[in-house]
């Protein structure tokens, strides 16, 4: 075990660095510190060390497979890495003047146009950092399309109860009352309840399509027109572009305003929950209450292209104070360019993969068949489903006892990580699994049999599990109940 | 395109792959046959006709990481970097130097292309980091709460007041209202009022003297409000001594949220020792680069009553069923995967890694590393401060203020003019126009000076601004 606060080298231990340039300044005695923070004192060996021994106690795509669903835990291009050590990323100023930042704003203005091509909407911000942050962002906007137009009583927002928790938390924080509808029995969108609710109070619908059922909604467009003919915005949860790309568009849907999750469809790291960046993308109508600034091409008369920015007229202003996560653009950037417009493959290859997971966990071998206490359900009925799909763990657990996140927990010995648990909250005992594009046959091969494995094992050790991870299961009520949050010192 | 037949794998020239990131290019029909299906058209038979796309993807052809790198290179290279040059521009970012060592051990695999830490059990490694970086957080603002990371200090300030009057309205004599200092620039400002604007929370700004100090008599107004906002140092660099005094004049009913710029907590008291109770800033200047304003990372800590109200992610210690210490994420009843739309923030994805990098830097500098780190942005502060104040036609705007990072002064002609010059003609990025914040301020700049300026890039900064003052007289 390795302990950040025992290392305890001497006074003055730590990083080396130049002497100040110069002693002159002295500060009120009100406002000295008077006892330095109690940080470890380390030499960079041993903190290389630590960390690198933290690390080995941590699962990264890099790891092994990773079908967390709705999370597009695809495989990370390195190259993107190394472009965003380099100079003229690294340390670049937000409040420089434009003719410093040409290179960055190139790139800027090359991702607006592609995420506008590929959701089919008018104008894009890259200013959001998260896609919770985009939810929030287009809803603002939205809000304050409304009260130009005169609509300010429009203040509710319709979500399915299959939605993300991101949804009626970002409408909530804007100060629009949630209303939930739910879903069909097949996990669909209900079109009755949703003619049911809608009204002159209607400010928009949240919805992600393909659901996170992994299903797409086949009468997303019908939808669309309720909400509209109630004069209401529709707005498109982005975290499932992945499987639509070259296929459809929110802006075919009959969409308003759409987020993209850089950090799923555009291969930004994940980073162990961050940084993500989310983009969104609207039609013309609410292209004038973006944040502040866009990007805009000038050509001169040499035909010498110059980038600048550009405040929207009636802009709600910034989300966050600078440009956004732009490293998480660049890395976009990058990643975009190496599929060009084979982007579609990449759709393609997502749905294929969760298709084939999907086939031969539901059709196991008969030898394997015979062994199985319980098989799980399918979350949704469907012929095909889109780049994730759920299983009901339930005949498992009234079979045997086994949960669904015992399931998850024995999953993590055989080298994986868990997939999505108990997400959407409409499938009883739900494990959503998400391969994403970039796992061989072979790996879903074997995750597959893995898995089945697992059905046909003792109860007991599922239940206990997991047994061969750097710790046992972790008790989290515990961790809930006592709130030690962070290291206790010496005390 | 037509249905019914598999795409020929995409080939280049040479009879390569063109896509290098698809293991299964080629081989879709192996695996469409198992499923008893012919065409990968089958797989979007449930898009209907009038929302399919007829178009392919106007884009173009795929590249290669070698033609990325060198575009990328091109264009990068078009960019012009603070350590390129003399550069004295920081209002909120600040150029610094972060150890080789960061980038690279942040970058390993496990790290880098993990998720959130779901799965405790598989996830012990970046669960402990950010225990200790919340740690490192508390000891360095002197609050006993660290969050993982808001998206940037904007955001954490944002949500420091929301948090704020969750905790305090009930028994606030002045109802969802918030005090806010004047200087807070007005990009932060931007995201507060967006961020606040829902709640219906009221927003008073808190005026300052010509000394560019808090008014300490008006302050003293916010008693019974929800929260107080400040920032120490200010938008000019001020430290202000007046905010020791001010949760005294606040009460105990009214939350003090402090703005830091953290390396100066080196050298300054840290707020938890003068009553703030909440504390929040841009942790960018540990671990990573300006990098143009993201991504960076938000610094919130806060006292133990706040702790069921505040946003992001937390972790706690806790034992495996073995009995054995282990760490998880932990009161996420109050997050929004839970709570919905009752959940204290919206925030899910957030700064880990960046905040892992800050981590690693400042385990790195250790406790006499940061106090250094910090007397050489003082110094090199002063230094600035007394070579171009001694300059004919230059002033100070606040002569009394003690500086930290930056200061401002007052030019014969506008900023932007002099930055032009200074720009074009030496190659130096002079500082900040302070009209762009706030249009009055014409002739006034913002210099700033961190530990990455040396006393070249000061004489160099005091003879251009000497040359172009002999050019206009």
């Amino acid at each position: 075990m390795s302990d950040l606060f025992a290392f305890k080298g001497a006074e003055g231990a730590g990083y080396a660095q130049p002497d100040p340039i110069s002693d002159e300044f002295d500060f009120p005695a009100s406002l000295k510190r008077e006892k330095l923070p109690r940080w470890p004192r380390a030499s960079e060996p041993e903190i290389v060390r630590h960390y690198t021994w933290l690390s080995t106690r941590s699962h990264g795509i890099d790891s092994g497979f990773y079908p967390l669903g709705s999370c597009t835990m695809k495989h990370n291009p390195r190259v993107n890495e190394r472009i965003v050590q380099m100079p003229g990323m690294n340390d670049i100023h937000a409040l420089a003047p434009a003719s410093h930042l040409q290179g960055m704003m190139a790139i800027f203005h090359e991702m607006q146009e592609m995420l506008e091509h590929c959701a089919g909407m008018d104008t894009v911000t890259l200013q959001p950092v998260a896609g919770a942050q985009g939810e929030f962002t287009a809803m603002r906007c939205i809000q304050e399309y409304h009260r130009d137009i005169g609509e300010s009583h429009r203040n509710k927002v319709i979500v399915p109860d299959s939605a993300h928790g991101t949804n009626p938390a970002s409408a909530a924080m804007c100060g629009y009352e949630i209303i939930e509808i739910p879903s069909l029995e097949n996990g669909q969108l209900d079109l009755d309840a949703l003619r049911a609710v809608v009204g002159d109070d209607t400010a928009a619908m949240m919805i992600t399509n393909p659901s996170t059922l992994g299903i797409f909604e086949p009468e997303i467009a019908e939808a669309a027109k309720i909400v509209h003919d109630a004069g209401g915005q529709m707005y498109y949860d982005g975290a499932n572009f992945n499987a639509i790309l070259g296929k459809t568009n929110p802006g075919l849907m009959g969409f308003d305003a759409v987020h993209y999750n850089l950090h799923k469809t555009f291969s930004q790291p994940h980073g162990g929950g961050g940084p993500g960046a989310g983009p969104i993308g609207v039609k013309a109508h609410l292209a004038d209450y973006l944040p502040a600034p866009l990007v805009v091409a000038e050509e001169d008369e040499e035909g010498e292209v110059w980038f600048d920015w550009y405040d929207p007229p009636k802009s709600i202003g910034k989300v966050q104070q600078w440009h956004g996560n732009a490293g998480a653009t660049v890395r976009a950037w990058a990643y975009y360019r190496r599929y060009g417009r084979e982007l579609e493959t990449m759709s393609e290859h997502a749905v294929l993969n969760a298709n084939y997971l999907r086939h031969r966990i539901m059709n196991p071998p008969s030898e394997t068949l015979a062994n199985i206490h319980a098989m799980p359900t399918d979350g949704a009925p469907a012929e095909v489903v889109k780049h994730e799909f759920t299983l009901s763990m339930t005949p498992v657990k009234d079979s045997t006892g086994v949960t669904g996140k015992d399931v998850a927990k024995r999953l993590l010995d055989f080298g994986y990580m868990a997939p999505t648990l108990y997400f959407p909250m409409i499938v009883p005992e739900c494990l959503m699994f998400e391969p994403t594009e970039t796992e061989s046959k072979e790996a879903i091969d074997q995750f597959a049999d893995d898995f089945l494995t697992i059905l046909t094992e003792d109860p007991e050790i599922v239940k206990t599990a997991p047994h061969d991870t750097p710790v046992k299961r972790v008790d989290e009520v515990w961790a809930a109940r006592n709130l030690i949050l962070r290291h206790p010192m010496d005390e | 395109m037509t249905g019914g037949s598999v795409k020929p794998p995409r080939r280049g020239g040479c009879g390569d792959i063109v896509v290098d990131q698809l293991p299964n290019l080629g081989r879709e029909q192996e695996m469409l046959s198992a499923m008893g299906m012919s065409s990968m058209d089958d797989l979007f038979s449930d898009i209907p006709e009038g929302v399919r796309r007829v178009e392919p993807l106007d884009l173009p052809a795929p590249q290669t990481e070698e033609e990325i790198l060198r575009e990328a290179r091109m264009l990068l290279g078009a960019n012009i970097s603070l350590d390129s040059r003399p550069s004295f521009l920081g209002a909120g970012l600040y150029s610094n130097f972060v150890p080789t060592m960061v980038p690279m051990l942040a970058t390993r695999g496990e790290f880098l292309t993990a998720y959130t830490p779901y799965q405790p059990e598989v996830s012990q490694g970046m669960l402990q980091a950010m225990w200790e970086f919340q740690t490192m957080v508390s000891e360095l603002v002197a609050l006993p709460v660290s969050n993982v990371s808001m998206y940037d200090a904007s955001t954490a300030a944002a949500e420091a007041l929301t948090c704020a009057v969750r905790v305090h309205d009930r028994k606030a004599t002045q109802k969802s209202t918030i005090y806010v200092s004047e200087l807070v620039p007005p990009h932060r400002m931007s995201v507060i009022e967006n961020y606040t604007q829902g709640a219906e929370i009221f927003i008073h700004k808190l005026p300052h003297g010509v000394d560019g100090l808090l008014d300490l008599e008006a302050a003293a107004s916010a008693e019974g409000a929800c929260a107080v906002y400040v920032e120490q140092p200010n938008a000019f660099g001020l430290l202000d001594e007046g905010l020791v005094q001010l949760k005294s004049l606040i009460g105990e009913n009214t939350a003090l949220i402090v703005g830091v710029q953290p390396v100066s907590l080196g050298l300054i008291a840290p707020p938890g020792d003068y009553g703030a109770d909440i504390v929040v800033g841009e942790g960018q200047p540990f671990g990573i680069g300006p990098t143009a304003g993201g991504p960076i990372y938000g610094l919130f800590a806060c006292r133990d009553a706040y702790i069921r109200q505040m946003p992001g992610r937390i972790v706690g210690l806790s034992m495996d069923s073995d009995g054995e210490r282990a760490f998880t994420l932990t009161l996420s009843t109050r997050e929004q995967h839970i709570r919905r739309h009752r959940a204290t923030s919206n925030i899910c994805s957030n700064e880990t890694l960046i905040a892992l990098m800050g981590a690693m830097h400042m385990a790195l500098l250790g406790p006499e590393g940061l106090e250094k780190l910090a007397r050489r942005n003082a110094g090199a502060c002063a230094a600035t401060k007394s070579a171009v104040l001694a300059l004919e036609g230059v002033e100070a705007v606040h002569p009394e203020g003690v500086h930290f990072n930056e200061f401002a002064i007052r030019l014969e002609k506008p900023a932007a003019e002099l930055l032009d010059f200074l720009d074009h003609e030496c190659d130096i990025t002079g500082g900040f126009d302070l009209s762009q914040w706030w249009p009055e301020r014409e002739n006034e700049l913002l210099i700033c000076a961190t530990d990455q300026i040396d006393i070249e890039d000061i004489e160099e900064l005091a003879e251009g601004i000497q040359d172009w003052q002999e050019g206009y007289e």
